[in-house]
């Protein structure tokens, strides 16, 4: 797996320019756009305060829910295994000494080590500059919590995949699963302030452990008990999922015969 | 210029039809699009409807002001993924892999003919469910004014145009790189821009895009016009705009032609 990582990093080096545009630039734009709204917001209200924080916990807020969501989100890898089974170019992992869940599972979590590693100086040196509030002592913590989630997204993308073995043309699932994902995490507002039952729903759903949880911890909002409820929420997540996975694969490389590409 | 006209049409109705039966070959395919759009709305609306319980005013835009903003938002972004999405952002591939020489040779317009090739006919669907959102948040506001949806008749073509020449120029790109997908992201980041009202933004980047990246006449500027936020200024200004960046794309296309090498074998 760490060969799959290591090759993923590599790959991702290969274009440089895609890579910034994908870690710095798309994050930079989604945060200023959000950040705006959050201060037209405060502008206009005339509120001080929203929910018991300030303008400068929901412009922090905003500013990380960009960078975590990129880090959270799985698009390049899913479309490379539905491809993988569509083109029927599957038979050339399965031959491999790895299982297609691994083989997959290290490339996605190597290409994300490198995002993260590249996309998080940005929000933290903008941070630093205005003065938002963050606490960088939780930072750690806030990543842990975010590959763990990571797992759980690559379990959803091998149920997306494995769709692939029954019928001829998913790629818009991956889009329908990321749009429904990005307004589950907490990429546009932080999840507590929606409206009853929603905040109750939203909050519980492990998918908040995506960006909602580490952020809301990172930028001081949140203690540290609901990290600890985001890693026991997304293991129920995947002792749900991870089973469903593992059936719908079986399933469809019984239907599938090889051909050889 | 009659001929002309004449040609297009059935050309446009010709592709119509064959990427009709192209999709309905798939089914599942078109609800999945369906499906993912209207997440998109919900995911867009859910913003604002969070946001507007804990205010009453937005940078000016009250609730229901917002909801024909995105209601417009909807509908210009439904026609603009039904007749150019697919054709733009396939062109880097069709450069790669030399599908491009084949449009060449045909006796047609180029530009034309990568734009319009394919007409995703799925988006019908997502067009009907936005114009019917569009005409019940209108329904909302009781000083609103029937007879000034008829800007509309203006306001989404010059809104169309313009997204569709950035879209165009950026795309277009992939004729002078091997890889232009980050040019592309880009894009999609400046087309957020035009997913919010543009009064929330600060002055410098409104200026900008009103004018240099002109985004805002994607649903801001036409709601602004529809709801008398706005008078009908604005719309001389995007008219030229359009025909500007359109014209632009037109000669940044027949440029990159030239330095265009051929790569099909």
């Amino acid at each position: 797996m760490l060969g799959c990582a290591r090759l993923a990093a590599l790959q991702q080096l290969e274009y440089r320019f895609n890579l910034l545009a994908d870690t710095m630039i798309q994050p930079f734009v989604v945060g200023l756009v959000e950040i705006t709204l959050w201060m037209a917001f405060f502008a206009s209200s005339g509120q001080a305060e929203l929910a018991g924080f300030g303008r400068e916990y929901y412009l922090s807020y905003a500013l990380w829910a960009a960078f975590i969501s990129r880090v959270s989100t799985s698009w390049m890898y899913e479309s490379l295994m539905i491809q993988d089974i569509e083109l029927g170019t599957v038979n050339s992992v399965l031959v491999r000494p790895i299982s297609f869940f691994e083989y997959y599972l290290g490339q996605l979590m190597g290409y994300k080590v490198l995002t993260t590693a590249i996309s998080l100086m940005a929000p933290i040196t903008l941070c630093l500059f205005l003065d938002l509030p963050v606490s960088l002592s939780r930072l750690p913590l806030a990543l842990a919590l975010t590959f763990y989630y990571l797992i759980l997204v690559h379990v959803i993308s091998m149920i997306i995949a494995s769709l692939g073995f029954f019928f001829t043309r998913i790629h818009h699932l991956t889009v329908a699963k990321n749009i429904t994902l990005w307004m589950l995490t907490g990429e546009f507002f932080p999840l507590d302030i929606a409206p009853e039952p929603f905040k109750s729903i939203l909050t519980a759903l492990p998918f908040s452990s995506a960006v909602f949880r580490p952020v809301g911890y990172l930028t001081e909002r949140l203690p540290v008990s609901t990290i600890y409820e985001g890693f026991l929420s997304v293991t129920i997540g995947l002792l749900v999922l991870g089973p469903v996975a593992a059936l719908l694969w079986n399933a469809g490389r019984r239907r599938y015969s090889g051909t050889g590409a | 210029m009659t001929k002309i006209i004449k040609k297009y049409t059935y050309l446009f109705v010709s592709f119509f039809k064959a990427s009709l039966m192209a999709e309905l070959e798939f089914r599942f395919n078109i609800a999945a699009r369906i499906v993912t759009d209207i997440v998109w709305y919900i995911a867009q609306l859910s913003v604002f409807e969070v946001l507007f319980r804990h205010t009453e005013n937005l940078s000016g835009w009250t609730l229901p002001e917002t909801r024909v903003f995105m209601g417009l938002l909807f509908v210009t972004d439904s026609i603009f993924m039904m007749l150019f999405s697919e054709n733009l952002d396939r062109m880097g591939e069709k450069v790669r892999r030399g599908e491009l020489d084949l449009l060449l040779v045909k006796p047609v317009n180029s530009q034309w003919m990568m734009s319009f090739q394919k007409v995703s006919v799925a988006y019908i669907g997502n067009f009907l469910i936005s114009s019917a959102w569009l005409a019940w948040s209108l329904s909302q506001i009781e000083s609103f004014k029937p007879i000034n949806t008829l800007w509309l008749l203006l306001t989404v073509p010059i809104g169309l145009s313009i997204v569709y020449a950035i879209r165009f120029l950026t795309s277009a790109t992939a004729l002078f790189f091997t890889r232009a997908d980050a040019i592309n992201y880009i894009w999609y980041q400046v087309y957020r821009l035009g997913t919010r009202p543009d009064t929330i933004f600060p002055q410098i980047l409104r200026y900008m895009i009103l004018t240099v990246m002109p985004i805002a006449f994607l649903a801001s500027v036409p709601a602004q016009i529809i709801l008398g936020k706005s008078g009908p200024q604005l719309l001389v200004l995007g008219g030229t705009l359009s025909i500007l960046l359109v014209y632009a794309s037109s000669r940044f296309w027949k440029y990159g032609l030239k330095s265009y090498s051929s790569a099909s074998s």
